[in-house]
């Protein structure tokens, strides 16, 4: 393993996982995203490097503590407004860039960083402690994100590794990525979770950052590269955006040609994520967005029921 | 004097408020008194660094002809640029990934290769309700931008000025919709809950709520407790008073008694490496955090919570940004020449780095380093307050 793949940038590692693949699964998500779509549920794994959040209702204000309001944290990064709470608030324009540095002034843990770097063997040794339930359900391991392929290297070194031990590796992937990286990761899945966000590419930049050519190129690349591999599409489906019938069509024509290719699920929109937007002192843009109904969901479910050749509504995913 | 001041630029960054351009003639008529030229940059300072929205370089030159008819008019001649920030552009590289990078010294490069002496900006309130403008001139001033501010906000809670640009105009718009608001209520018997806008300060709930002589009105300031609000409808009621309107501020909350942050988390020990991976596995992560999850939320909550308190059926509605659209009242119009012709003056006396704010009778320029960080908020035992209690408005305490 060389030094490249032992280390990288670990977002959380979430247990009992049932909706990542096949069985009951360990999820590990990695830090870094090349899109920034709008309903974004994971802010925190957007950037490259550790990112800086804060939760207020853990500080215990400026009387008791107020490290944070001294160097070497920013100038002006952190205030305190006028009152009897004195707790602190975070300038986030002048805060960007924080690092450890200023979060270790922080006894409480309401200043943290997003993201640690961990290795290959540390993963493995957390994930392991779920062996038992993968080997009773047929789940193992997936690599999420963020975008787990954006760090090709240590995702390869995971998998691969897992592999050697015996358990079932997964990736979710949105696919933006250079097709060298995809190359090197996909040897060592199972189960490729890929995404299709929207047919357009001019609607694609405009809700997930950027347009979506070279993703359905890598999409169709890696269905005929690794035929002996598992794929299944997936779309999270946001109202008013790409919940439309035609969308749904154009992904099925896109993916039933190809065998290997043996789901397609749907993902309703939610939003467990808003809350981590404030943390980050980011803007939730889709402010006043609902999740779709159930009725809609199952007419969209139809419809792939019916390509699949599946008569029950509601049973893909 | 200003030496060398021959050609200024003014652009508007943060939200949009009624009747911008009241500032833009201001602006332009004092520079042109001077003999300078003024430019608009278009959607904060979009029109110089996003070269797809700016077919005209992004600039629109400014004169007395122009903004002739302007001062009146609704809308904005410049546009606005809620979240963009130089120093964090939104790009595409060159392996099609989305990256967020500094390019501030390639704007000023181009604030320089387009001869712009000096920078007016309109900025936004607190840096807590996300309005990014005020630090990104704070911040492009210390890099040696020569910048003016000119506040603005609906919500009046930009800090050192006594009145932001804006508020005025939207707080007639509430109070007349208000007005409409409760008569329609009071004679279908229901009880109106109106949700205006105020993350931090309640100075756009209190002053329409007090206006109408609202029953309730709740505001961030003070922690309300819905059984004391009910108190007092039903007293109103058995005195004749028929209920029919309640006033809350987006960001009112009510009181708690939660324990201590602190203790909590001492029993999350057991979580080691996954809870020092990310907050996010703590299971109290978060817990009582106030998040304003939609508009229309604090509406929705405090009138369900008062029709079961009261048994009164109860309508929430949400004027929300709708108080942003619109034309200036006369009120707005002066302070926008004002505050306009009034950073014309700063650059002229060499000023830069500073706001002009409004602290009766006059206009002063206080220095950027004193307007960030700060929220003017209600004060609980203000005047403004002691007027609301003495005209009978519970405030939810």
């Amino acid at each position: 393993m060389n030094s490249q793949a032992s280390k990288g940038l670990v977002l959380n590692i979430q247990h009992f996982c049932t909706n990542d693949g096949p069985g009951i699964r360990t999820t590990v998500f990695l830090k870094f995203c090349g899109l920034r779509c709008k309903w974004c549920c994971n802010p925190e794994s957007i950037g490259q490097k550790p990112e800086l959040a804060y939760n207020i209702n853990k500080c215990i204000g400026k009387k008791a503590c107020g490290r944070c309001l001294q160097p070497p944290a920013p100038e002006g990064a952190m205030y305190v407004l006028d009152g009897s709470d004195d707790r602190i608030h975070i300038n986030w324009d002048l805060a960007h860039g924080c690092g450890e540095e200023t979060t270790s002034l922080c006894p409480t843990g309401a200043l943290y960083l997003f993201g640690k770097e961990m290795t290959v063997n540390d993963v493995l040794k957390e994930v392991e402690q779920d062996g038992t339930f993968y080997r009773e359900s047929g789940g193992g391991i997936t690599l999420s994100g963020g975008e787990c392929l954006l760090q090709p290297d240590f995702s390869a070194a995971i998998l691969a590794e897992a592999h050697q031990r015996g358990i079932n590796t997964a990736i979710e992937t949105a696919g933006n990525v250079p097709w060298e990286f995809m190359e090197k990761v996909l040897p060592h899945v199972d189960t490729v979770l890929h995404d299709h966000k929207l047919t357009d590419p001019v609607r694609h930049k405009k809700w997930a950052g950027a347009d979506n050519k070279r993703i359905l190129e890598n999409f169709k690349k890696a269905y005929e590269t690794f035929p002996d591999k598992t794929f299944v599409a997936r779309t999270p489906v946001i109202p008013g955006v790409n919940d439309d019938e035609e969308h749904i069509r154009s992904v099925l024509a896109f993916i039933r040609p190809h065998k290997n290719v043996v789901d397609y699920q749907l993902l309703p929109y939610h939003r467990y994520g808003e809350p981590k937007y404030r943390f980050l002192g980011k803007v939730y843009e889709l402010e006043d967005f609902t999740p779709p109904p159930p009725e809609k969901m199952d007419h969209l479910r139809a419809i792939i029921d019916e390509s699949f050749g599946r008569t029950a509504p509601g049973t893909t995913g | 004097m200003a030496a060398g001041m021959q050609r200024i630029a003014i652009n508007s960054g943060g939200g949009y408020v009624p009747g911008l351009n009241a500032v833009v003639t201001g602006a332009v008529l004092a520079a042109h008194n001077l003999g300078w030229e003024i430019v608009g940059i278009r959607d904060g300072y979009d029109g110089l660094m996003v070269d797809d929205n700016a077919p005209d370089g992004g600039l629109i030159n400014l004169s007395p002809q122009i903004v002739e008819n302007l001062g009146g008019a609704g809308g904005s001649i410049l546009g606005t640029a809620a979240r963009n920030d130089p120093f964090r552009m939104r790009t595409i590289n060159a392996d099609n990934f989305v990256q967020e990078v500094d390019r501030s010294d390639e704007l000023l490069q181009k604030i320089r290769t387009k001869k712009i002496d000096a920078v007016i900006s309109i900025v936004g309130g607190s840096a807590l309700t996300g309005a990014h403008a005020l630090s990104v001139a704070f911040k492009l001033s210390r890099k040696g931008l020569r910048t003016v501010c000119i506040p603005k906000s609906v919500e009046n809670d930009v800090a050192a000025t006594a009145l932001s640009f804006g508020f005025n105009s939207a707080l007639g718009y509430t109070t007349e919709t208000l007005e409409h608001i409760r008569t329609a209520a009071r004679d279908v018997h229901r009880i109106a809950v109106v949700e205006v806008l105020g993350q931090q300060a309640g100075w756009l709930a209190l002053q329409s709520g007090m206006a109408v002589c609202a029953d309730v009105v709740l505001i961030p300031e003070i922690p309300y407790d819905l059984r004391k609000a009910a108190a007092k409808l039903r007293e109103d009621e058995k005195a004749g008073r028929r209920p029919s309107l309640v006033v809350v501020a987006e960001g009112a909350t009510p009181k708690t008694g939660d324990a201590s942050p602190t203790d909590k988390s001492q029993n999350l020990q057991g979580h080691g490496l996954r809870k020092s991976l990310s907050p996010l596995s703590d299971p109290l992560f978060g817990e009582g955090a106030r998040v304003i999850e939609r508009s229309g939320l604090a509406a929705e909550t405090v009138a369900l919570q008062l029709q079961r308190l009261t048994d009164h059926a109860t309508l929430p509605i949400v004027l929300g940004q709708m108080v942003r659209g619109g034309g200036p009242t006369a009120v707005d119009r002066q302070l926008g020449l004002g505050y306009g012709a009034g950073a014309v003056r700063a650059l002229e006396n060499d000023q830069t780095g500073v706001m002009v704010a409004f602290q009766p009778p006059d206009l002063k320029f206080v220095p950027l380093a004193e307007t960030i960080n700060k929220v003017r908020t209600v004060p609980a035992s203000g005047e403004f307050v002691q007027i609301a209690r003495a005209l009978g408005i519970s405030l939810g305490d």
